[in-house]
């Protein structure tokens, strides 16, 4: 983002930022680089009087990356939808992803409301791929590691700004409560937040299977959830 | 992984916080499911809906109804808030005589998502939970200010913007009600829950 020398310095825009990167000097308005995320929350709010606000055309492949994952409006190469996520468990009954016996675990780095260096994400993608899970290839963080087996991703991005970037992968049931109780204590060495999910298929009866798992790993399940009704057609096979 | 999951707040205000969308499999049933979306809206906007949206236009709170329908894509993801689980279950009811083929998805109290599918007669196909927030939790805004910018999975509603509207509030220079418009019109999904918005605003306007 930019802002173009018609900037009247109101302040307008100041509060929209979810970076708080936005502050104004000498009566303009002005962007620190650093902190922001290219998400243009700013220009998509409209609020500035003298339309100064300007998202460049082009960005380098930094800038880009940091919108790519900031922008809910763009889709990554690696997913073909927008947002920074995948379809996970929302299409589930027809891709069959997640089948019984594993589950999708990911951590949302920088959610809600922080933004995240890609070098605390590699923190945690590098603890998890210690169980050797299987980590979400259509996901935009898989796309930028150097080393699926590791975790590790493209030095070059790891001082570059998102809102947020998801950790994301399968793993067997058996797995779940060592990988979520090494997610907290690599949660300590952090200097962003996380959101953290679980999905899997639920049982015959309805059931949650997860729900033993969690609470085996010391971490208390939200009362809130997100559920496939599985109306989508074809069907994979269970 | 999700961006409707994840939202905060007391069972109270949850039970009034339900999100249904409808999404397609880019590797299997989007080609040519344009239509399935705008059958979606359809439904939905019988059953009057707190917000709407998808992931390519925004909510109708920015773009008007007639142009998010006309102009919806095969690769998108539609969206409508409500604010009680027995309208959800009048719509999922429909949802499901339609047979579109579209996935969809109930984002909401996992009781009263259950309850709903029971119903309905739907099946609880698989099922995605939140496991809170964890790391540097000390750079978190208050509770009460995450209740309503969790809404926006996406992280378009800067806490700072729901701090300036609530003084405003308070100064008597916005309505609790437009200053959730202008909230949820930032939630470029059309997934912003405006009536709880505007409930929680009250709330925090009168600490």
């Amino acid at each position: 983002m930019r802002i173009l020398d018609s900037c009247i310095g109101c302040k307008m825009c100041v509060p929209y930022c979810p970076m708080n990167a936005i502050e104004v000097v000498d009566k303009k308005a002005v962007i620190d680089l650093d902190e922001c995320v290219e998400c243009g929350t700013c220009l998509k709010a409209g609020v500035c009087p003298t339309g100064s606000l300007e998202m460049e055309e082009t960005l380098p492949p930094a800038r880009q990356l940091r919108k790519n994952f900031s922008d809910p409006w763009v889709s990554h190469p690696t997913t073909n939808v927008p947002g920074r996520g995948t379809e996970e468990m929302k299409t589930n009954e027809v891709t069959g992803r997640f089948k019984r016996g594993f589950c999708g675990i990911a951590a949302e780095l920088g959610r809600p409301g922080v933004g995240t260096r890609f070098y605390d994400v590699e923190k945690v993608a590098k603890a998890c791929a210690e169980f050797g899970v299987e980590f979400e290839p259509l996901n935009p963080v898989t796309s930028i590691m150097t080393d699926t087996a590791t975790g590790a991703i493209d030095p070059q991005y790891h001082n570059e700004k998102a809102l947020s970037a998801i950790v994301e992968f399968i793993c067997p049931n058996e797995k779940v409560t060592a990988v979520l109780k090494r997610i907290k204590e690599v949660a300590a060495t952090l200097d962003t937040v996380f959101s953290l999910d679980i999905c899997c298929r639920a049982d015959e009866d309805g059931t949650f299977a997860m729900d033993a798992y969690v609470k085996e790993a010391g971490i208390k399940a939200s009362i809130n959830g997100k559920t496939n009704i599985g109306l989508g057609r074809p069907r994979a096979n269970d | 992984m999700t961006h409707t999951l994840h939202r905060r707040g007391t069972e109270e205000s949850l039970k009034t916080d339900f999100v249904v969308f409808a999404i397609t499999a880019q590797s299997v049933n989007a080609k040519g499911m344009s239509p399935v979306f705008k059958k979606f809206f359809d439904i939905v906007k019988k059953y009057n809906p707190d917000n709407m949206g998808d992931m390519r236009q925004g909510s109708v709170l920015s773009v008007d109804y007639s142009t998010l329908v006309d102009n919806v894509q095969d690769n998108t993801i539609a969206h409508a808030v409500f604010n009680d689980a027995d309208t959800v279950a009048k719509v999922v009811r429909e949802l499901k005589e339609a047979d579109t083929g579209a996935s969809i998805v109930i984002s909401g109290l996992r009781s009263e998502t259950a309850r709903i599918a029971n119903a309905t007669n739907v099946e609880l196909h698989t099922q995605e939970v939140s496991l809170g927030i964890h790391g540097k939790t000390e750079k978190l805004p208050s509770e009460k200010v995450l209740a309503i910018t969790t809404m926006c999975g996406h992280g378009m509603i800067a806490s700072r913007l729901v701090e300036t509207m609530v003084e405003k509030i308070k100064k008597g220079k916005i309505t609790a009600h437009k200053a959730a418009m202008e909230i949820a019109r930032q939630c470029t999904c059309g997934v912003g829950n405006i009536k709880r918005t505007e409930s929680l605003l009250r709330e925090m306007a009168t600490m």
